[in-house]
């Protein structure tokens, strides 16, 4: 482990105050001896730089997906009191809202033979995916503004979707406080041809098995069984987000001075919760939220209409088991020295995951607790887990959202051949569609931590509880 | 003078070099675009950018960013920049062709430009920057 840094449990570590200069809370993560290995000092000086930020709540906090980002690392959580604290976009990354969700379908595994290649042709098909792809699609400006208020109840109101899906999201699809006004011009041109496209990098349409049940009780609740058909979502608020984040960053970043706020890194910048920027900011980042979610809405759609389609099943047999953001800063009510205090939660590269009983999580689901969605990289395990009781003690409910990346995308490039890896994949039963083979390289499996390692800490550190484990059968990658 | 791409495990970190603040510049917008769309030809597209900021660094960020925001709604691939600086204000004409997902889907989409450590420094003979792009 590197220097400076204290163990406090089997799982868990901290950095002390004084890592850097003006902490304000002690840093904590949570890592593996196995996962040590990988840790960036990088990652945890920006996990102490975050600690440096006014009105921070309890600790800077890192999942066991940490790794060296801008800004807060990826994996990065952490709470601002709401008058004293801050509200920042360096928590929340570019992509506002990238997210998760996974659908069951009727089919098993033989259901798919012979027509798994033209299922993964269809569904490239019909998602545009990649650089430079536009939306099929034709929606106004004011359909815009109604997307950015409305989310996913959006889509489901345009006959893309039913009622049920809503409930099943989380927030029911939908941020309350949007503000169209915080919305350039510019980030709206972006968003009007980009609904229901998937985007590029690490964003996939990802068709699973569920190979494995860990825990029979959650899995029943959640109406997923062993060797079902399923298939998975992730993509994020796309052109739209990315210039919303933008736009506020570099408003924020010339309103420091007047707020006597001082940064280790300018990619912290940020501003009191409660003050005209840090609203505006607030405003926009849910706007383009809830595009995240119309848009996971309207891919999910057309993948439903394909899978009806090829295998002569009904739309309402796929059924969405939950929509998890892993980009978001939220308003939240958290229990703090033994009071219900509301919170800004920051979650960079990091998924909610609420415990049984709390607030805000599904009727449905309430005795287990929110699933909890964690894609693999490409040829991968993904997961479906519980939130517990105990993430709402130690992190603000909240788990890792992904593998982590080990491997930088240049050095992939020169490891791995895309041609190669798409055969290989192939002989393994996992077709892979995407535009180009060098997209591929970047995003190999091995360029990540195996998400089985920091899927294991979470579930021992009790931050959430396996509840399935899925494997890849084909995917479309942008 | 030239870019190159350093090793970062979750973005892309390009070191640029420039004999001079408009060679910066006009490197830093095709190290963006390789990374983006891999080759690109100059075929007869020209656009005009032009932006006033508080300082250089805040600068390229503004000048990348309004490029990124260019490319994605105009549908345009740009390889060459002639750019001038004078102080803090800029003005350049980017060159080249228009979108082509044949040619153009080698690269990977960048979300933005960061913040994070980004400093333009003066060397003995000429400017350095490091640039984290996030894709």
């Amino acid at each position: 482990m590197l220097a400076g840094i204290n163990k406090i449990g089997d799982l868990e570590w901290e950095v002390p105050i004084g890592y850097v200069p003006n902490m304000r809370v002690p840093g904590r993560f949570f890592l593996s001896r196995a996962l040590t290995e990988t840790l960036e000092e990088g990652a945890v000086r920006q996990l102490a730089n975050v600690a440096t930020l006014p009105g921070i709540v309890k600790h800077s906090l890192a999942m066991p997906d940490i790794h060296w980002g801008y800004g807060f690392p990826i994996g990065g959580v952490a709470a601002f009191d709401m008058t004293e604290g801050v509200i920042s976009p360096g928590g929340v990354g570019f992509d506002i809202n990238c997210g998760v969700r996974l659908i069951t379908t009727p089919l098993t595994e033989a259901d798919l033979a012979g027509k798994k290649r033209e299922l993964i042709e269809r569904l490239f098909a019909v998602v545009p995916t990649g650089v430079g792809a536009k939306s099929t699609m034709r929606v106004s400006n004011k359909e815009l503004s109604d997307i950015m208020v409305d989310g996913a109840r959006w889509a489901v109101e345009h006959g893309l979707g039913t009622e049920a899906d809503l409930a099943r999201c989380e927030g029911e699809g939908a941020m309350p406080g949007a503000d169209p006004e915080a919305v350039s011009a510019k980030a709206r041109q972006r968003g009007v041809p980009q609904i229901g496209t998937l985007g590029a990098g690490n964003h996939f349409l990802e068709v699973q098995v569920a190979r494995e049940i860990v825990d029979p009780d959650a899995a029943k609740t959640f109406g997923i069984a062993e060797g079902q058909v399923c298939f998975m979502v992730h993509c994020g608020s796309r052109g739209l987000g990315h210039q919303v984040a933008t736009d506020h960053l570099r408003v924020l970043e010339s309103a420091l001075a007047r707020y006597q706020i001082k940064l280790p890194d300018r990619q912290l910048a940020c501003a009191p919760v409660d003050s005209p920027e840090g609203r505006a900011y607030y405003g926009g980042m849910v706007c383009a939220a809830n595009y995240a979610w119309a848009n996971r809405q309207v891919i999910m759609h057309e993948a439903r209409k394909v899978f009806a389609q090829l295998f002569g099943i009904d739309y309402d047999e796929m059924r969405l088991i939950y929509d998890v953001a892993h980009n978001v800063a939220k308003f939240e009510h958290h229990n703090v020295d033994g009071a219900s205090v509301e919170v800004c939660v920051h979650r960079k590269g990091a998924t909610r995951a609420f415990g049984p009983g709390a607030a805000g999580i599904p009727h449905e689901y309430a005795a287990v607790g929110q699933p909890v969605i964690i894609p693999g990289s490409m040829g991968t395990s993904s997961y479906l887990l519980h939130g517990t009781a105990a993430a709402m003690e130690k992190t603000f409910g909240s788990t890792c959202h992904g593998a982590g990346r080990v491997l930088s995308r240049s050095k992939a490039k020169k490891e791995v051949s895309g041609k190669e890896l798409r055969e290989h994949l192939a002989e393994e039963g996992v077709i892979v569609r995407a535009h180009s083979d060098s997209a591929l390289a970047e995003e190999a499996p091995g360029v990540y931590k195996p998400s089985g390692e920091v899927v294991r800490v979470v579930h021992e550190a009790g931050l959430s509880e396996i509840v399935a484990r899925l494997e890849p059968l084909g995917v479309i990658k942008g | 003078m030239s870019f190159e791409e350093l090793e970062h495990t979750a973005d892309v970190l390009m070191r640029v070099r420039g004999a001079d603040l408009a060679e910066i510049f006009a490197e830093a917008g095709r190290a963006m675009f390789h990374v983006m769309y891999g080759p690109c030809e100059d075929r007869g597209i020209t656009r005009e950018v032009s932006l006033e900021a508080g300082s250089l660094e805040t600068l390229l960020i503004d000048y990348l960013s309004e490029l990124l925001f260019i490319t994605e709604v105009e549908n345009t691939v740009f390889c060459t920049f002639d750019v001038d600086i004078q102080g803090t204000r800029l003005s350049a004409t980017a060159r080249g062709e228009p979108f082509d997902p044949a040619r153009h889907s080698g690269g990977t989409l960048v979300k933005g430009i960061s913040y994070f450590d980004l400093e333009i420094v003066k060397e003995e003979k000429g400017y350095v920057v490091e640039i984290i792009f996030d894709i």
